[in-house]
């Protein structure tokens, strides 16, 4: 079976697009639950999540933005094309444009997705609201996974459905640790901060990751330890090495693949780089933003080999 | 309406709120371009389905086998031997100024001598009870993929009823046109590729195109992603480099196939594509030039090529046809202008159309003058009531005007949908079916074993049938693509 290149960037662009939402919507509800555990002056923060997001570039939302600018700018705002509301519409639209490579069920999980959305993104700013919009995105972006995996054939269209979930994932990840996690680490010594239990655990319900972390410390939390656990641990499937080993199993899959293969390679030794920075916030900050670079270089030698058209 | 008694007003209306859901979930659209803009609809279902008798059906297939037999024989001939010509059936100069001649087509000769592989042939009931071709739609007929899809939801809407008794399914389309394509292929080759072409999202019929290449296992592609390489064959751009295509569906018009032959700049199609057809390397459906019968001029002559071509009497009417270039038919034609529906032999869509009876007179006068400019380009048809059908709108349930649009697939043999597209005036009195103008569409049901399931009589008015004015429709004024 052949997969053109047009349709093969709609269905990348799909799996990122979708996955972007979904990451989107479990930073906000894990942010949300946090605040709730915290002293009150701790609300102005919702400005970092802007970060998180990897919406800089939006004037939109400042330092000083309240909660309800900066969940309408995340979740509803149409303006902005990573919002929820946005992300899922482009996935709807990219999926429309390839229905003949994807089982049916898949396209009606996104088309009912996105109907919701389109009714329910701004209501979603009600916090006695927000909650079931977004387990309601989350858990159709997982739907969607499940129909793929569970009934699509293995075919290079289905490859590049997990290069973008799988790419997009590890970039929220190391921007999820880039951030929140690295700020953590660099508060100056001595300090001590009381609640730090409690925005750890936030980090890692970010990620669906509190639990297995768990599991697997057997119950303590300590930040170089979550960022160890978060950033290396290949068994869990949300950590940036789990991912990247996704990664690479499509890209064995795909035909003629060395400057991809070098890519991953690339983004390999990036992370193994970033070992030694797990315990020091300003070194973690630096090596993921090369981190974050190979991901970037590893997309386009993705494009460059098969999704020009 | 028997068979709709056993269910109250209200189990209707709900069944119909379900399935309004469904078509809105499942994401079965059409798109309209308004206000500078996509919109992309639900598609419009009447739940009420639309009832024909088996053996009457059985009837318009024959009909339209032969009628779409002996139009690709016209085709064929027409950019060949022109025979019809030499024997004096039909005007030669009909052919050199129709719009949809295309003279690059001389001398092809196509696969089983076949250009108008699939088309859309428009019926109407008239007065009289008897099925009307109204038009041959032999370029890019669309509207097949909601035929499929209103089964589907009437299934799951009527349960109870398809296991009372035994509606002809329509599924297998799909598969039929599959086999079609494939035999289209060059010789030699086993397992065809088959790809349909599409203009892209913003088409109003994107739906459908995408439909169609899924049930297919077909690629669909755009323009852009095809190439024709130096050895004049057709490739299209994949992850793993150039493949081959053997067979292309093409769901966009003539001139934008080949920016080398037809217009130039044509972004929407394939430089090289005349060539690579031409030399045989690639099947093309419809086959360019197809169009060139498909023509309301060229419509008039369709049961004298059935009489010329195959030696056999029409097995399904044509609608009676006054030629204006004809001094004899244009005196009637002008002296009964009134009672006429006037139309323009090379437009589509429904321009440039007079309804004789709902003119003022200075329009009628206009018209005139129009034919008389340029009477070649005119022809007319008596003014018919078109059937009606039971509809559920706000109301209640009532008789609504409507029209029948089959699929025939034409090949080595021939094939026509159990039913078709039956779109429907939703609006009183209205004949305007078409989708992005308010109207519906029913799910059509071929059922065996009952005489008459389509009554006369419900709103229509029987004719008085008086030749020369014979029973005609007033909606082929908006006869046109589904959209």
């Amino acid at each position: 079976m052949a997969l053109l290149s047009r349709v093969a960037d709609r269905i990348y662009w799909a799996g990122r697009y979708i996955e972007r939402a979904e990451d989107s919507s479990r930073v906000v509800r894990s942010f949300g639950d946090m605040l709730a555990d915290l002293p009150t002056a701790d609300a102005a923060q919702w400005s970092t999540l802007r970060t998180v997001a990897g919406s800089d570039a939006g004037a939109r939302v400042s330092d000083g933005s309240d909660e309800m600018a900066v969940v309408e700018f995340l979740l509803a705002d149409p303006e902005h094309h990573n919002s929820v509301a946005k992300t899922v519409e482009f996935c709807r639209e990219n999926l429309r444009t390839c229905r003949e490579v994807l089982p049916r069920e898949a396209w009606q999980t996104v088309n009912d997705l996105a109907l919701y959305v389109r009714q329910n993104a701004a209501t979603s700013l009600d916090r006695r609201k927000r909650e079931a919009f977004l387990t309601r995105v989350i858990n159709d972006s997982r739907r969607l996974d499940g129909v793929l995996i569970s009934s699509m054939t293995r075919d290079e269209a289905f490859e590049m459905w997990r290069l973008g979930r799988y790419i997009e994932r590890a970039d929220m990840t190391t921007r999820v640790v880039g951030v929140r996690a690295a700020t953590l680490l660099a508060l100056p010594p001595g300090a001590v901060d009381e609640f730090a239990e409690v925005r750890w655990m936030s980090v890692l319900r970010s990620l669906s990751a509190l639990q297995m972390y768990q599991r697997a410390s057997r119950g303590s939390i300590q930040g170089p330890d979550v960022v160890r656990f978060l950033l290396f641990d290949h068994r869990f499937p949300r950590s940036v090495a789990g991912c990247l080993a996704e990664v690479r199993s499509s890209l064995l899959r795909l035909p003629a693949n060395e400057t991809t293969m070098q890519a991953i390679e690339a983004a390999d030794r990036q992370l193994r780089d970033c070992r030694p920075a797990a315990d020091d916030g300003v070194a973690l900050d630096n090596a993921l933003d090369g981190l974050q670079l190979s991901l970037i270089e590893l997309n386009n030698a993705i494009a460059d080999r098969y999704l020009q058209f | 309406m028997t068979l709709l008694d056993g269910l109250g007003m209200d189990e209707l209306r709900e069944r119909q709120a379900a399935s309004d859901l469904e078509i809105l979930t499942m994401g079965i659209t059409f798109t309209v371009y308004s206000d500078g803009e996509n919109i992309d609809r639900a598609w419009p279902f009447d739940v009420v389905p639309r009832l024909i008798a088996g053996t009457e059906w059985e009837q318009v297939e024959r009909g339209l086998a032969q009628r779409l037999r002996a139009l690709n024989m016209f085709i064929d001939d027409v950019y060949n031997d022109r025979r019809i010509v030499a024997d004096g059936i039909f005007p030669n100069e009909l052919l050199d100024d129709s719009v949809n001649y295309r003279p690059e087509c001389q001398g092809v000769s196509p696969k089983f001598g076949v250009w108008a592989h699939i088309s859309g042939s428009d019926l109407v009931r008239g007065g009289d009870g008897d099925f009307y071709v109204l038009e041959d739609n032999l370029r890019v007929p669309s509207g097949v993929s909601y035929v499929i899809e209103n089964r589907g939801v009437a299934k799951r809407t009527f349960p109870e009823l398809f296991q009372q008794r035994r509606v002809r399914p329509v599924d297998g389309y799909t598969d039929e046109l599959n086999k079609l394509l494939s035999s289209l292929a060059p010789d030699g080759v086993a397992e065809p590729m088959i790809a349909v072409l599409t203009p892209g999202i913003f088409n109003s019929a994107y739906f459908e195109h995408s439909f169609l290449a899924q049930r297919m296992g077909a690629e669909l592609v755009e323009g852009a992603d095809l190439t024709v390489g130096d050895d004049d064959c057709v490739y299209m751009n994949t992850i793993q480099g150039p493949e081959r295509v053997d067979v292309i569906y093409r769901r966009i018009d003539d001139l934008f196939l080949d920016p080398e032959v037809f217009l130039e700049d044509s972004m929407l199609g394939v430089p090289g594509l005349m060539r690579a057809w031409k030399a045989g390397n690639v099947g093309i459906a419809n086959a360019p030039g197809a169009g060139v019968a498909d023509d309301k001029c060229v419509y008039a002559w369709v049961p004298d090529m059935i009489r010329y071509y195959l030696d056999e009497e029409p097995l399904i009417k044509n609608v009676p046809t006054y030629r204006c270039m004809y001094e004899s038919e244009r005196e009637y034609v002008l002296a009964n202008l009134h009672e006429l529906v006037l139309k323009p032999a090379n437009e589509s869509g429904g321009y440039g159309i007079l309804i004789g009876d709902r003119a003022t007179p200075e329009e009628l006068e206009a018209a005139a003058e129009s034919v008389r400019a340029d009477p070649r380009n005119w022809v007319a048809q008596p003014i018919l009531e078109l059937s009606t059908a039971p509809t559920l709108v706000e109301e209640g349930i009532e008789p609504r005007h409507l029209d029948l649009r089959p699929f025939v697939l034409t090949g080595e043999g021939s094939y026509v949908t159990a039913g078709g597209l039956t779109r429907v005036a939703l609006t009183k009195g209205s004949l305007i079916v078409n989708s992005s103008q308010g109207g519906g569409s029913k799910d059509t049901w071929i059922i065996d074993g009952i005489a008459d399931a389509e009554p006369l009589g419900t709103g229509s008015t029987t004719s008085a049938a008086d030749p020369p004015p014979e029973p005609l429709s007033q909606t082929q004024s908006q006869q046109q693509g589904v959209s």
